[in-house]
């Protein structure tokens, strides 16, 4: 786990170190001492269109090809999606350059990677967040397509026993007894997380308040911060945050006004030290690791393949000094307890 | 729905935090309109300000140097929209668009150059505060006087207003059209780039990409809202501000049984401008040379 | 057909706005002819690269001249967008209601639907104006906020929500009947999705050229875009005729986002649009308002979309540094005035409003 978590800390490190020497960030180096013999493993990664800066997963997709180039001395590309039309094209782009994977980023290219798929069996795909969806809206698994899945519930679920055991033990400013979340927008990939958070309030606190609410936004950190003022007037001192950019700002309204917030999807302690005490981490970046890292070494799976609590997909992030260790204790039983199946994070919310 | 979800201490307070940048953006769209251009760039002086007002104030762990590097990035960029305008007598809403989009370009790409995947680090110097609001947007509240002032009690606004109107009957007068036309497009840049300022330097303390979010534009609505005049633009932007406070703070109200939906609550700024302009606005004149590339040779 | 200053000076333009360009790529390091490179073969390297330029442009050509239409009778149509949008909602409601019909019934009623819907919400601009004088630039862009808040809810869980494995807001699938074919077969050009929308387009551009120029309207909405007292003095009323041409605006606008859904989607994604409606305001400005301009400034537009996903994945720019050079092009072609300067002309340009064909 430290390794894992010690490698993308130190890819960023690295990448913003590195950050002027020219491309932008998005080029593969190819260069230097290809393999004579082999031909080299050509990786495409192909984004929705929240950018490759959006905080979340798409930053952790790309870190994730950034770290299996370097490791894996593999070739690989990034097309950023401008447009949701752009996702076929975009995608035809590279099977049409025979390239040997073609990742898709995001639930939201779900139809598209199945149309795709479809024209070149002989090139392999993988969907992070989905599986291929045809066009009348069903799951059908392709034997191509590697469908990436992850339990945000159970990520949910471990901050939320961090939250619910500060707010039980009134622990430094959590004094009032009221937690609260946030989300982008509601879908299920926000929702969940959010699910998994209360399904753990509610069992290990059962008196704490919670409270929830939406941006209908994943950009604008104003709109973010917004609810969360209005959160923090309400009462609440734990600030969950699942809206990408927007939620940003609500991590921002806690910092402002003396509360704690929790992180989502990456690491996010250093977005406010001493204020993030810790994250609910969907490793996106092992997942796509993982996924070249089988194309190269021949072991691609297709089908669903889940990330959680069992492979570490999913994990509870860097916790900050003020949490009690008995909290900790509390997530590393809670942890132990998704893994054995003794406890399922609920994936519907029950506070909305 | 309880009385202060609608009218209370925090949804008051919440509005004048969300009508500061939009009144930013109006006063400079309603400076600029009232000389004879169109400032469409706005949002992109907006968005180069609050990406240079956080470099520079992280950089330098000042927030005065902070906050000034914000207004003259947001100036030079409207500079470039005013040569564009007034010099090569562009069709001024392309070019406008096209800033717009080179600001959003720039930004993000120096955004990431500068900061990579981590962000801006969260070590940004504060803004001071007065009664929980942010000092920025007590100046915004101030400006509006004094703009008022400017435009109608002052002999430069006089000739400032006489050169959206009329200009070649003010040439004529000996009011240098291009030079006041120059002055006027660049205030409002600057007025744009302190909005941003407080977008990245006292909201957010970081700078994300496209953060704007289309406030620039609501600035210029603003300015046609409030018939091109400060006060009118304050009214709008408060208006605006007080239904974006809503769509926050309605979040659980319930009508009957029913939840009201959170998507919809999001309309709500838009429906009320909408059924505020329709219904007590009416009419609004523009300054008659709006718009038009002044030909100082004649036709 | 009116072509303010020649044809060879946007084309002059866009020389000039590339060679910017390749100064701020050298800058970054990156290789500007590799870079250009890329852009051409993404634009128009292979049959397939012309096919998706083409369905980028459609959607343009469309919005384009639902604003050039409004800014022939002096109004400003910033509600493209909204107007998309409707007429989008209501194509796939429609074509998801009715799916069980055949094309002949189904694909009639779904376009009427999206002309309809997409006419309907730009006259709500146009009659406030007319009737209480207000400012059609405020009331489009607050339109175009509303529908996509509305959309976010009829999607993710209003009445138009379909649960599916999309794992995205996402409607319904439309009938068969309702789906705009793809009209290159496969044989020709392999997985072209270029769609039967592109003879839509070009019937509107003929509509467009039809009415602005060959009806008694169409004259008067041009003597109204010249000024009211221009139009007194023939004997029109500028206000009545405002809500009927936003309403023209809209149907306009209204058919290009129909034409998202049947030809590209199959049905209604949340967030669908990327913004045609305004670049369209750039597409109908650059293109003069005028048919050909706006066909030749939407394709422009198109080439720079697949173009630039080419640039990125194959010579590694920075989709940022591609909007850069995008925002270049649009800025040095609006500033004629540098270009005339260095081809030598000195005749001056009238704004496209003030014009008379």
């Amino acid at each position: 786990m430290k390794r894992l978590l010690a490698v993308p800390i130190l890819a960023a490190l690295t990448v913003s170190a590195c950050g002027g020497t020219g491309s932008g960030g998005a080029q593969a180096t190819g260069g230097a001492g290809t393999a004579p013999a082999a031909k080299a493993v050509r990786i495409g990664l192909v984004t929705d269109v929240g950018g490759l800066n959006d905080k979340s997963f798409n930053t952790l997709a790309n870190l994730g090809r950034q770290d299996a180039e370097k490791d894996l001395k593999v070739e690989t590309k990034v097309t950023e999606s401008k447009q949701q039309a752009d996702y076929v094209p975009n995608l035809t782009s590279y099977a049409q350059q025979g390239y040997d994977l073609v990742i898709s980023v995001g639930f939201l290219m779900a139809n598209s990677t199945w149309k795709v798929a479809k024209q070149f069996p002989n090139v392999k795909f993988a969907i992070v967040d989905g599986a291929p969806a045809d066009d009348a809206g069903k799951t059908e698994n392709l034997p191509n397509v590697a469908n990436l899945f992850f339990a945000q519930q159970e990520a949910g679920y471990l901050v939320g026993v961090i939250a619910a055991e500060m707010a039980k033990a009134k622990v430094g400013k959590a004094t009032n007894n009221t937690v609260c979340s946030m989300g982008g927008i509601p879908i299920p990939p926000v929702d969940t997380f959010i699910a998994g958070y209360q399904h753990a309030l509610q069992t290990i606190s059962p008196t704490t308040k919670i409270l929830n609410g939406y941006s209908n936004d994943f950009v604008d950190q104003q709109k973010g911060k917004e609810v969360g003022l209005r959160h923090i007037d309400q009462g609440c001192d734990i600030l969950f945050q699942v809206a990408g950019g927007s939620g940003l700002g609500y991590i921002q309204a806690a910092k402002e006004k003396g509360k704690y917030a929790i992180g989502v999807d990456a690491d996010q302690a250093d977005v406010a030290p001493g204020v993030v005490i810790t994250s609910a981490l969907k490793r996106v970046n092992k997942a796509v690791y993982d996924s070249i890292k089988s194309v190269k070494e021949n072991t691609f799976k297709s089908g669903d393949t889940f990330f959680n609590a069992a492979n570490e997909g999913i994990g509870l992030g860097k916790l900050d000094p003020v949490v009690p260790a008995s909290a900790k204790a509390a997530a590393d039983k809670a942890l132990a307890d998704i893994k054995s199946g003794a406890i399922k994070p609920k994936t519907d919310i029950a506070v909305k | 729905m309880t009385v202060d979800m609608v009218i209370g201490a925090s949804v008051l307070a919440a509005t004048l935090r969300l009508a500061a940048p939009i009144l930013l953006a109006a006063l400079g769209g309603v400076i600029s309109e009232r000389a004879g251009v169109v400032n469409i760039a706005l949002e992109g002086s907006m968005l180069v300000g609050a990406f240079v007002g956080i470099v520079a104030a992280e950089q330098t762990d000042s927030i005065v140097i902070g906050v000034a590097a914000a207004i003259i990035a947001g100036t030079l960029l409207a500079g470039i929209h005013a040569i564009a305008a007034i010099h090569w007598r562009s069709d001024q809403i392309v070019s406008g668009m096209a800033l717009n989009i080179l600001a959003l370009g720039l930004t993000s790409y120096l955004n990431f150059q500068l900061y990579g995947t981590t962000g801006t680090p969260a070590d940004v110097p504060d803004l001071p505060t007065v009664a929980d609001q942010s000092i920025l947007v007590w100046v915004s509240l101030a400006l509006v006087p004094l703009t008022h002032l400017f435009l109608f009690g002052t002999v430069s606004g006089l000739r400032l207003r006489a050169v959206g109107e009329h200009p070649r009957a003010a040439e004529t007068v000996g009011i240098g059209v291009r030079r006041v036309r120059y002055a006027a497009v660049l205030a409002s840049g600057a007025l744009a780039g302190l909005g941003g300022a407080y977008l990245s330097l006292s909201v957010a303390h970081s700078f994300t990409d496209g953060m704007t979010a289309g406030r620039g534009f609501i600035g210029l609505a603003a300015v046609i809202f409030g018939k091109w005049s400060p006060i009118g633009a304050l009214v709008a932007a408060l208006l605006f501000g007080y239904g974006n406070a809503l769509s926050t703070s309605l979040q659980g109200a319930t009508i009957g049984d029913t939840r009201v939906p959170v998507q919809l609550l999001g309309t709500l700024p838009y429906l009320l401008t909408i059924l505020a302009v329709a219904g007590f606005v009416g009419r609004s004149r523009p300054p008659a040379a709006d718009g038009v590339p002044y030909e100082k040779e004649g036709h | 057909m009116q072509w303010a200053t020649g044809p060879a000076v946007p084309v002059i333009s866009v020389i000039v706005a590339l060679l910017l360009g390749a100064v701020f790529v050298a800058a970054t390091g990156n290789d500007p002819i590799a870079a250009y490179a890329a852009l051409a073969r993404g634009a128009f390297g292979t049959p397939y690269d012309i096919t998706e330029t083409l369905v980028s442009a459609i959607p343009l050509v469309l919005t384009g001249l639902s604003v050039a239409v409004a800014f022939r009778t002096g109004l400003f149509n910033i509600g493209a967008e909204g107007q998309l949008l409707v007429g989008a909602l209501a194509a796939g409601a429609v074509g998801a209601r009715f799916a069980e019909l055949p094309g002949p019934l189904l694909m009639p009623l779904v376009i009427l639907a999206g002309i309809l819907a997409g006419a309907g919400y730009g006259a709500i601009a146009g009659v406030l104006k007319a009737a209480r004088g207000v400012n059609e630039v405020i009331t489009t862009i607050m339109l175009n906020y509303i529908v996509v808040f509305v959309m976010h809810w009829l999607l993710q869980s209003g009445p138009m929500t379909a649960p599916s494995a999309l794992g995205t807001p996402a409607s319904a699938r439309i009938g068969d009947g309702a789906i705009l074919p793809v009209i290159l077969p496969n044989e020709l050009v392999p997985l072209s999705r270029l769609h039967a929308g592109i003879l839509l387009a070009a019937l509107a551009v003929a509509v467009f050229w039809f009415l602005l120029w060959r009806t008694s309207l169409g004259y008067e909405l041009r003597a109204v875009g010249l000024g009211a007292r221009a139009a007194a003095q023939a004997g029109i009323d500028p206000a009545r005729r405002m809500a009927l041409v936003m309403a023209i605006a809209g149907a306009f606008a209204g058919l290009a986002g129909m034409i998202q859904v049947s030809g590209v989607f199959q049905r209604v994604f949340d967030g669908f649009s990327s913004g045609y409606g305004f670049d369209a305001i750039a597409v109908a400005l650059l293109g003069k308002n005028s048919p050909l301009g706006i066909v030749a400034a939407a394709l422009l537009f198109g080439a720079f979309a697949h173009g630039g996903a080419i640039m990125q994945s194959n010579a590694g720019i920075s989709s940022h540094l591609v909007s850069i050079i995008q925002a270049l092009v649009l800025f040095v072609i609006a500033a004629e005035a540098i270009v005339r300067g260095i081809a030598g002309r000195s005749r001056r340009g009238r704004k496209p409003v003030e014009a008379i064909a």
